[in-house]
């Protein structure tokens, strides 16, 4: 964990003191990302501070070796017979991880999706993340009132296997045409620093006087579009980026990036380990909760999704505990009858 | 040695390469702008290792999962040692490559001696590799490149040629020089060739099984660490992405899948070629979700044309001798 991670954890456990003490030291919780990415590093801490903070058995983050939903299921399955009885899961696949997560159901185990959702109909209680069409319409509208009309801009986003890349393209290229901008590029399949080095200096190269803009929503584009920006010296090529690695969070105090989307791993993580907790200790999920819909569930929480610029960057980790305060102080009222 | 250049294996590769060159700058001229050639060598400096550590195993008529493996492995330990420990980054590197050189002996000992196939076993130390990478890491990138590190990955010693050229090149030449010019070379391609018969002729196979990982090992850690400087991060997913390159290059550069038989400079060409295609794909804004099924057609055109050109020129050297 780098500095700015163990601030941002630091950060938030202090900020989001519990209330609860009803917790079951039995509940044990597992983290279960789709495959490794910096992204997710912040459950880890989030479960370590919500088992502290809650008094649960444990919250484990447990990463598959790769982005392989064989390898995802049979580690969740493993994870049953060690005795974890809650799960958080990042879906490896939105139809694909259904069968398992009613499996895991089955076992009267509270199950969560997290960052990303299962496509319904599935025993997940909900799935709680960012909205991620809203942040990427909302990156590209902060982006665009930079530039006037007639904008030229490029779409640097992640993996084509995620359904979210989808609402991702589908929100950039609507934030654009109301802004009377043009996307004249996306580049796809780059959330992997190897691609994603190779296909965005290439084409920084050959069109960097046709670009006005760039919007990345996914992690690793954001990073490597920050560096590109640096190595050519581009004030001009105006960026919004998302996440807060620390490339990126430099490249907007150094002038290279205008801003970025914030994401709320942390605060998924957290009120995620919280409230498989209270479903262990009796608690349901309301009927009439206002959950939100999105293109694979009608039981969709969005963990929240902040701009943060070179005016907020310095406090970008105030921002984060904001939002997820917020979710945090009114998720029990809202959503569980205890 | 008397065979004319055109009917040597990098020629198709070589050819494929300058049509490439010359279709694609009349089309889109900023193709062959300074900084795109950076890009393009960048690209093709970093592969062209990747490429070399499958070359050499595929030249002993096996096959090497783990390379990806292996250099992330590398290029995770350069980044920690250099962050976490504090060393001095030639030291780092020096240590980071005997690991690599050190996981390529085990692979090779393990093939030698066991007498399991190089598939299985280096399929098992790939998910070792990648595991200590993933225990080391958790899935965490290492931030604290040094700037010399990260001049070397991105900058160029003589415009627009990058100083990560010359480790490439340097490998090129020595790869080269080992195979078709010293008896270890050549013991390697003919243990690829007929591993029996190289046995009978006296040449210890084990002790070629294990030289050739451990080159490959070697190779795949300086790719690693080549990688590091490039990107500026230890990014615990270097590697991940490297199988089909690995075998793609070498095979449009004629290598031949059983052994025994390998070109350095038609791999070195494959590299170019599939890094062509990459940009090309990128150059025309070909839509995301037809990228890889074109990728894969292209590669499909280039081993195609190489292997027409090959049996072309086999036909009329069976005739001519008719």
């Amino acid at each position: 964990m780098n500095t700015a991670q163990r601030v941002l954890a630091a950060g938030l456990s202090l900020a989001l003191l519990p209330s609860a003490t009803l917790a079951d030291e039995s509940t044990r919780v597992a983290l279960v990302p789709g495959g490794p990415h910096p992204y997710f590093a912040a459950w880890e801490q989030a479960g370590a501070d919500a088992a502290k903070d809650f008094g649960l058995g444990s919250a484990d983050y447990r990463v598959p070796q790769k982005w392989e939903l064989g390898l995802q299921n049979q580690m969740l399955e493993s994870l049953v017979t060690q005795g974890y009885n809650a799960f958080l899961v990042f879906p490896g696949d939105p139809v694909g991880t259904v069968a398992i997560a009613n499996e895991l159901a089955e076992t009267g185990a509270p199950v969560m999706a997290l960052a990303g959702c299962l496509k319904d109909p599935s025993e997940a209680v909900f799935c709680m993340g960012t909205d991620t069409g809203n942040s990427a319409y909302l990156g590209t509208k902060e982006l665009l009132k930079q530039l006037g009309d007639g904008a030229k801009i490029v779409h640097f986003t992640g993996f084509l296997v995620d359904p979210n890349t989808q609402l991702r393209i589908d929100a950039v290229a609507k934030a654009a045409a109301e802004g009377g901008a043009e996307v004249i590029q996306v580049i796809a399949d780059i959330d992997a620093p190897e691609p994603a080095e190779e296909k965005i200096n290439a084409y920084l190269a050959a069109h960097v006087d046709e670009v006005d803009g760039i919007v990345t929503t996914a992690w690793v584009p954001a990073v490597v579009a920050s560096n590109a920006l640096r190595k050519i010296g581009d004030k001009r090529i105006v960026m919004v980026g998302i996440d807060h690695d620390e490339v990126v969070i430099q490249a907007i105090k150094d002038g290279f990036v205008h801003g970025t989307m914030l994401q709320n791993p942390y605060g998924q993580g957290y009120i995620g380990s919280f409230v498989a907790d209270r479903l262990r200790s009796g608690c349901t999920v309301k009927a009439d909760a206002p959950f939100k819909s999105n293109a694979l569930t009608d039981k969709f929480i969005d963990s929240g999704t902040v701009f943060a610029g070179a005016n907020d960057v310095d406090n970008y980790v105030g921002s984060m505990q904001s939002i997820t305060k917020v979710l945090f102080d009114e998720f029990e009222s809202t959503y569980l009858d205890c | 040695m008397n065979q004319k250049f055109w009917q040597s294996e990098w020629f198709g590769p070589l050819l494929i390469t300058v049509t490439a060159i010359v279709i694609v700058s009349s089309l889109n001229p900023s193709f062959l702008s300074p900084f795109n050639i950076q890009i393009l060598l960048l690209a093709i400096s970093v592969n062209a290792m990747i490429a070399f550590s499958q070359m050499i195993i595929i030249a002993i008529g096996q096959m090497n999962l783990s390379v990806g493996a292996i250099g992330g492995m590398a290029a995770i330990s350069f980044g920690g040692m250099m962050e976490v420990w504090g060393i001095p980054w030639p030291i780092a590197a020096v240590l980071s490559l005997s690991i690599g050189l050190l996981a390529g002996i085990a692979n090779g000992a393990l093939c030698a001696y066991t007498g399991i196939s190089a598939f299985v076993i280096t399929l098992a130390s790939l998910s070792i590799f990648k595991g200590i990478n993933l225990g080391i890491t958790e899935a965490q990138p290492f931030y604290d490149i040094p700037d010399t590190v990260k001049s070397l990955g991105n900058d160029t010693f003589l415009h627009p040629l990058p100083w990560l050229v010359l480790p490439a090149v340097a490998a090129a030449v020595l790869l080269w020089y080992l195979l078709f010019r010293l008896p270890l070379g050549r013991a390697i391609l003919a243990v690829g060739g007929n591993e029996h018969a190289a046995a009978l002729s006296g040449i210890s196979v084990p002790r070629i099984v294990i030289v050739a990982h451990a080159i490959s090992g070697l190779l795949a850690a300086l790719a690693g660490i080549m990688l590091v400087g490039r990107l500026q991060i230890g990014q615990p997913t270097i590697g991940d992405d490297w199988l089909i390159l690995s075998f793609a290059a070498p095979v449009i550069g004629g290598a031949i899948l059983t052994g025994g038989h390998v070109s350095v400079a038609g791999t070195f060409l494959g590299v170019a070629i599939v890094a062509i295609i990459t940009q090309v794909l990128v150059l025309f804004s070909i839509d995301p979700f037809l990228v890889q099924v074109v990728l894969g057609g292209l590669i499909l055109w280039a081993v195609g044309i190489n292997r027409y050109r090959e049996v072309r020129a086999h036909r009329k050297i069976a005739a001519g001798a008719i």
